[in-house]
Order: C-alpha cells, then sequence, then structure tokens
C-alpha cells in the first residue's frame, strides 16, 4: 500500500498514531527470510492491546527467532474501519502494512468476553472467511489463545486452533507446524501439540437449554486438553526491550513480571484458578530485567506485575533494591494489586516515595459471613488498619472495590458495603484530622460473573433486574462529597457471564450480534444490551439460560474437555464448602 | 545545572503523533539515553523541557525548537549524537547549543512568526490558486470561526498573514510558502490558509512543513520587509537576563 493513499485515510481518522508503527523497539525482519509469519492480534484499541504483557511476550519470542516474522494488528476504531471498508482497503499489520491475509496465521488473544465480536469484524475486514469450513489453502490459520481460551467453545467455530493456557514456551511449537506448509498438514500437526485445541475435531453436546452438555472429540483427538505452563518463570523468556508506543497505552511503563498464579482461593476468580502454580522470579532475575528495561524503554515507572505482588517471597528486598537504584533517577515503582493490610500499606509507603498515588483495596463484600463465602481473606480489622496506616503515611486518596451479586448475597449484604464505606468515611474523618477536606474515596461496585473452573462455575448470576435493584439501594446509602460511586453496567455483567459460560450455540449469538452492528462492547458508548438479547433470540437462544442457570455438580459441562489443573470433584468441594459453612 | 537548545526535525513517520506524545517520546529518549536530567522538586519529579511551538498533527517541520535542563554540562555535539541513537525513526536533533549562564531560562516565548510549505497534490488548478491568493491578500479583513473551545471566536487572519506565495506548480501539485504570525499575540494556522483557498476536501491531499520559525516581526503588512532572525544559537547569546 503506497504510503501516499493512507496518509488521506490517517488524515480522517481519530488518533491516527494508532496504524502508524515507528515506535522505539517497533521490528521490521524481512519476510522473505523467514520460514513462517505471524501477525499478531489484540481485539481492542491500540492502546488497550499495547498494554498486554502477553503480546509483549510473543512477539520478542517469534521475532527472537530466525525463522519466524510477527507484526502486529488490532481493532481499527469505526472510524478507520469506515474508511477502509469505502475504500474497498483490507485491514493490514503495522510494521508493513502487509494485508492479514497474506500472513500465514492470525494469532488472535481473547482478552475478555466483550471484545469477541471485534475479533468475528477484524476477520471480515482481513478478508477472511469467519468460518474455517470456508477458508481455502491460502487464507492464514486463525489461531487463539489468552484468558478466555479456558472456555473456547463461544469462539470455537471462528478458529482454526486454540491454545490453552500460557505461550511462551509453545508459540515455537506452533510457529514450527505452521511452517510446515499446506493447511491440512499444519492442522493435523497443530492437533498434536499439547494444549492446543483444534475445535473442528470436537463436536458439542447439548442437552437442554443454557450451558448443559459437554463436548465430544470425533475420531482420534484426545479426550481432554491441558493446559500450557511455564514450570520455570524465572528460565521463561520476557521481554525487556518492550515496544514503547508513542500514544499513551493504559499502562506506560515497564512491565516487571515478578510472580504469576495466586494461591489465595478466591472462589470467585478464574484468574486464580487457571495460572497454576503460583510460580516466581528469582531477585537477581527480576533486578536485572529492570535495569535492562529501563536502559531499552526510557519508561519512568517499573510496576510489578503479579495477581497480588505482596505475596512475593523477597517482596520487602525486592522493593528496597529497586527503589535504592532508581529513585534518584526519577523513575518511580509501582504496585498494581495491594493486600488491605498495614504491611502493604508500608510497602507502598517506600515505593511511593516517588509518585504517591492513590492505594486500592478490595474488600469485596460487606460481611464477614460473606467474605467467608467467596473465601476472600481479609478482615475488617485488616482493612482499618490499612487505612489508618494509609493516613499517617500521607496518603488521602483510597479506592475500594466490592462485588455485588456472589451467591448467598441478600439485602442486608448489600446494605453492609454502605454501612462499611460509612465507617470508613467517618475513620477517615477523625484519623486525618486537619487533612479530612481532602479525603476522597472511589467505590468501585463489580457484579459477580459465574466463571469456568472456578468453584462458582455452577451457579446462577443474579437477574439483571436484581443487580439493579443492589445497585439502587448501594445508590440510595452510599453518599457524599468525598465519595465517588462507579460500578459496572448490569447488561454488562450478564453478557460476560452468558459468553463465559457459552457453548458452541453462543458462537452463533456472537456472530448475529456482530451482523446486526455489535463491536467494541466493552466499550459503554458502543454497548447495546438490547441487541444482544435480540441477538441471542435470532438463533433461539436466551442470554438467561447462560447466565441465571443453576447449574447441577452431575451436569457435563461445555468446558469439561478443557483441563486446567483443578479436577472438577476438587471445584464441588470446595464450592459445597462455601455453601455449608453459612450454615454452620 | 546547565542548558541545552535544540533544534530538531519531526518527519513524515512520526508526522501523526501529537506534540503531547511527541513530547513523552523525547523524554524517554533522554533517559534511554542515559542524560543527566535535571528534575522537578516535589512529589511527581519530571524532567525540565520546554518546547517550541506545537505542530499541527499530520505536519513535518525541520526547524522545531526545545530546551533541555541537565544537572551537570554536557558537550552539545555528544548530546546530540547520544540522544540521535536512542531516538526513533524521523525525529532527529539537527543542531544543539548551550544556554548562557546569564539566561535563565529559554521557553521561546518571542517566537512570533512560523514559515511553512504546504504541499498540495491533487485536483487544483495552478491559475485559480494564484488568483484566489492574491485575493485574499488584497482584502483588509479576513474572518474565520473559531470552534472547539467555547464561546465561539470570531478571529480576523488578515493581520496574520505576512506573506502568501505560489512557489512551484505542476500538473496536479502545487507548492504555496506562507510565513504566519503565532504566538500568544495571535496567529494564523496554515489549515486555516488552505481552508480560505478552498484547497480542502476529498479530491486532494495537503502536506503541511513548518521550515523556520522566527522572532522579531516587524509590522507585518502585506508588503512589509521585515528583519527576520531565525532562532538560532546567537540569539541566545543576545540580550542579557
Amino acid at each position: 500500500m503506497q504510503d501516499l493513499d493512507f496518509d488521506v485515510l490517517l488524515s480522517r481518522v481519530t488518533k491516527p498514531a494508532r496504524y502508524t508503527d515507528g515506535e522505539w523497539n517497533a521490528l521490521h525482519k524481512d519476510a522473505a527470510r523467514v520460514r513462517a509469519r505471524f501477525a499478531l492480534i489484540s481485539p481492542d484499541t491500540y492502546e488497550v492491546g499495547m498494554s498486554h504483557l502477553g503480546l509483549h511476550i510473543l512477539y520478542h519470542v517469534l521475532n527472537s527467532h530466525p525463522d519466524y516474522l510477527a507484526e502486529r494488528a488490532f481493532a481499527p476504531w469505526p472510524d478507520m474501519e469506515q474508511q477502509l471498508r469505502s475504500r474497498g482497503l483490507p485491514l493490514m499489520s503495522l510494521e508493513s502494512r502487509t494485508p492479514l491475509r497474506d500472513f500465514d496465521a492470525l494469532g488472535i488473544t481473547l482478552p475478555y468476553e466483550l471484545t469477541y465480536t471485534n475479533i468475528l469484524n477484524i476477520l471480515d475486514l482481513a478478508g477472511v472467511p469467519i468460518s474455517p469450513a470456508d477458508r481455502g489453502p491460502d487464507d492464514p490459520l486463525i489461531i487463539g489463545g489468552g484468558p478466555g481460551a479456558v472456555n473456547p467453545e463461544p469462539m470455537a467455530e471462528f478458529f482454526d486452533a486454540i491454545l490453552v493456557g500460557e505461550g511462551e514456551e509453545a508459540i515455537l511449537e506452533i510457529a514450527d507446524a505452521v511452517a510446515a506448509g499446506d493447511r491440512e498438514e499444519t492442522l493435523a500437526r497443530l492437533g498434536e501439540i499439547e494444549g492446543l485445541y483444534v475445535p473442528s475435531h470436537y463436536e458439542g453436546r447439548f442437552e437442554g437449554p443454557g450451558p448443559r452438555g459437554g463436548v465430544a472429540p470425533r475420531s482420534g483427538a484426545p479426550t481432554a486438553i491441558k493446559r500450557r505452563f511455564v514450570s520455570d518463570l524465572d528460565a521463561a523468556p520476557f521481554p525487556t526491550n518492550q515496544i514503547v508506543p508513542f500514544l499513551d497505552a493504559v499502562h506506560s511503563r515497564v512491565t516487571l513480571e515478578i510472580m504469576r498464579g495466586c494461591t489465595r482461593g478466591c472462589r470467585f476468580c478464574q484468574a486464580g484458578a487457571t495460572y497454576r502454580p503460583r510460580r516466581e522470579r528469582t531477585l537477581d532475575t527480576l533486578l536485572r530485567q529492570a535495569e535492562e528495561a529501563v536502559a531499552a524503554t526510557g519508561y519512568d515507572e517499573i510496576s510489578l506485575l503479579a495477581f497480588t505482588s505482596v505475596d512475593y517471597s523477597h517482596i520487602d528486598e525486592l522493593v528496597a533494591s529497586l527503589v535504592a537504584r532508581f529513585a534518584d533517577r526519577g523513575i518511580g515503582v509501582a504496585m498494581p494489586s495491594l493486600r488491605a493490610d498495614a504491611f502493604s500499606v508500608s510497602l507502598a509507603d517506600k515505593i511511593q516515595q516517588v509518585r504517591k498515588t492513590g492505594l486500592t483495596f478490595a474488600p469485596e463484600a460487606g460481611t464477614q459471613r460473606l467474605r467467608e463465602v467467596i473465601h476472600k481473606q481479609l478482615r475488617e480489622d485488616d482493612l482499618f488498619a490499612a487505612a489508618e496506616a494509609a493516613f499517617s503515611a500521607g496518603w488521602t486518596r483510597l479506592k475500594l472495590f466490592f462485588m455485588i451479586g456472589p451467591p448467598t448475597e441478600t439485602d442486608d449484604d448489600v446494605a453492609a458495603i454502605a454501612d462499611l464505606v460509612r465507617r470508613l468515611v467517618a475513620f477517615a474523618r477523625g484519623s486525618l484530622g486537619p487533612r479530612r477536606g481532602r479525603f476522597q474515596l472511589s467505590v468501585s461496585i463489580a457484579s459477580f460473573v459465574p466463571k469456568p473452573h472456578t468453584p462458582f462455575q455452577w451457579t446462577p448470576q443474579a437477574s439483571t433486574e436484581a443487580l439493579e435493584h443492589k445497585l439502587h439501594l448501594l445508590h440510595q446509602e452510599i453518599r457524599g462529597r468525598a465519595i465517588k460511586l462507579s460500578w459496572t453496567d448490569s447488561g454488562v455483567s450478564a453478557l460476560e457471564a452468558a459468553v463465559s459460560r457459552g457453548d458452541r450455540r453462543v458462537g452463533r449469538a456472537i456472530e448475529a450480534a456482530w451482523s446486526m452492528g455489535a463491536k467494541f462492547d466493552s466499550w459503554g458508548e458502543h454497548f447495546d444490551f438490547e441487541r444482544w438479547r435480540r441477538a441471542f433470540a435470532q438463533v433461539d437462544l436466551d442470554l438467561c439460560d447462560y447466565a441465571n442457570a443453576a447449574l447441577e455438580f452431575t451436569e457435563a459441562l461445555p468446558w469439561d474437555h478443557i483441563s486446567c489443573g483443578i479436577e472438577k470433584s476438587a471445584l464441588r468441594r470446595e464450592a459445597e464448602r462455601a455453601f455449608t459453612r453459612q450454615e454452620a | 545545572m546547565a542548558q541545552l537548545v535544540c533544534r530538531y526535525r519531526k518527519g513524515e513517520q512520526v508526522k501523526w503523533i501529537s506534540h503531547l506524545d511527541l513530547k513523552r517520546t523525547l523524554e524517554r529518549a533522554l533517559r534511554r539515553a542515559d542524560m543527566p536530567l535535571a528534575l522537578t522538586q516535589g512529589h511527581n519529579p519530571h524532567p525540565k523541557i520546554s518546547y517550541g511551538p506545537p505542530l499541527p498533527l499530520g505536519a513535518t517541520g525541520d526547524a522545531e525548537l526545545l530546551t533541555v535542563h541537565l544537572a551537570q554540562p554536557v558537550n552539545p555535539s555528544e548530546f546530540r549524537e547520544r540522544v540521535n541513537e536512542k531516538l526513533p525513526r524521523g525525529i532527529e536533533l539537527t543542531e544543539a547549543w548551550t544556554l548562557p549562564t546569564y539566561k535563565k531560562k529559554e521557553t521561546f516565548g518571542e517566537i512570533d512568526v512560523a514559515e511553512y510549505r504546504v504541499r498540495v497534490t491533487g485536483d487544483v488548478e495552478p491559475e485559480d490558486l494564484q488568483r484566489r491568493a492574491r485575493e485574499l491578500l488584497d482584502r483588509a479583513e479576513l474572518t474565520v470561526h473559531r470552534g472547539g473551545r467555547r464561546p465561539e471566536r470570531v478571529v480576523n487572519l488578515r493581520p496574520h498573514i505576512i506573506s502568501l506565495s505560489l512557489a512551484r506548480s505542476e500538473r496536479e501539485e502545487v507548492e504555496l510558502h506562507m510565513r504566519l504570525r503565532t504566538g500568544s499575540h495571535g496567529g494564523a494556522r496554515p489549515q486555516e490558509i488552505v481552508a480560505l483557498l478552498g484547497l480542502e476536501g476529498d479530491r486532494r491531499i495537503v502536506y503541511y512543513h513548518r521550515t523556520g520559525l522566527y522572532a522579531g516581526a516587524e509590522t507585518p503588512t502585506p508588503h512589509s520587509r521585515g528583519v527576520w532572525h531565525r532562532w538560532s544559537r546567537s540569539r541566545s547569546h543576545k540580550e542579557r537576563g
């Protein structure tokens, strides 16, 4: 594509730098000298996609290999889509502006259920048939992966293969199969890679409305797909020369992955269940990677990535060393996830000598009873001790995460959230003294979403009406100048639940919604719940059958063939423990 | 403390990044080059860098200006070479000089004229354009509405046009040269002149390139021969204080 023509497009869209490449550390390899060309695609905007560490890791692993090449593409914003469609242009990669259709494989991540319509839109814009059956020998292989792969069924009928689990090791095995050449042979070889699910080798068995019924292998295919994971995180490839976006990405900083996995065992948390075991990088490795990454990127902040970074074994030493090395250069350290206790706050105090932003805690529920049901290991005393420590260390802004609608929740539990917030505000006023005027509390409310592979996978989500009722209660009870209340739309949560527990039939609803114009569903201005209801109805499904169904422990589930390392019987025991506790 | 003034180029590869993004990019390149940046005090320390007037999105320029505060002095040519190694393609420091110590700071507030080359390809009639340019210059007032900011303002652009000429014309491609007033006392944007000339629209592409930033323009009348000071090293040494 000529630069001249592309300038015309760029002059007519918002944030043209989303489409231009040329960032520091972006790579340009010669396509003629490699055996397999990959386009790595994130089905969201450039800024969101570039904030995902997985993309940087796979880009680095593939491009570090002499035989493979990887370029990037993202979902074009609707103004750019309109420019492409009106000129009959296909979606292209950033680096070499090669039409996506000309790559050997498209690696598309499944980051979140509400991006799935964007995936269909990207395939369509690339000129690749959305159904594998319609793809010819010249079409690229469409390979999925990422967090959503633990229940691949809703997207199974659009992908040639989906990798379940972590990709840094499997990607080279996949690339080798892709380089093999013809489509049929590659698919056969992909089916032999551990963790790789080839949906066409399986068929769905539907046993009633909603997520009831499993998936059966056709002849020769393995009965279970075992999730891939890296056993030695310290030795796993990690890019310190991460691409530095021109645009302000959601996370513009060095991402240092200190630990993967979490053993706290919150019963609603899918990531906690599917990224086990907990693995750590050594202190030496992390300090070396931090130095390299700062030198290679020029960022002024290092973020310690982990589900709960304070659980890292040497967190005290790591923080002390990083601050000692970087503080006088104006380079800050950040921890995205804090535990609500005084120890975490004292750590945060050490690292935030450079930049003192707000502190975030996640009590999730308002009563001790409900926190025990969901296995959130936090006591109110810890929260108040953490707040006290934060105020005396100089913070005046706090953010709290709560969840409405978890199993067994009553209106009293919801009211208890408001009560806890009120008591915290009163406590802050007393504790802050003359600084009380600066106190700000953000309260963020999410809805419980039952997720596959968690002990709550069988549990119904509360209806949208019930969720609205709970939100209404909170709106009435949580008021005040110092408080900012935000919440997730109940329709968004319902769709997330329906797709996350979806089977192959839900894929048809996703296709129907996309045909009706759904895209960028995770962007409030584009989300239309009524359209989704109509899309489900058009393919004779009901969204509520997936979101609100109470499933039996004995029923076959659409994701039973995906093995994430925890036996179904163990999940069941954990669920039973949750519900017996509250009766005791 | 030392301050370096740099002239830099913003080329085709990076013309679609905003001024804010460019600032971040330059700061990161300075850190990659391991320059001893002087930082602001306080809770959120950041490097002290002043920039000349920003380029419009989509425009290139080769006379852009910035001043960097350093904690220790660095030889200007070494500075330029080391930083250039760490800048993405399309951004390049072309000159660097040390600000004399008697100058407290250099924030380019005196810049009041910008010079542009505007290339238009596609559906253009050179003779038509020549006539329209002359008509514009002959008018006493050229009022335009500036939206975006509320309330909408009505601005007379005529006093801000110092010169406007058709420098080159070929089939389907013309080049305009314009000198426009800029800065805190008001000014004209090159896109506004292009719009007044009726060159917008789907059938042509407009390329904006800034070739110079100047200070000390004389009375800007259509026929004035002002004295122009290209922003330069010697200028930094003028006017103590």
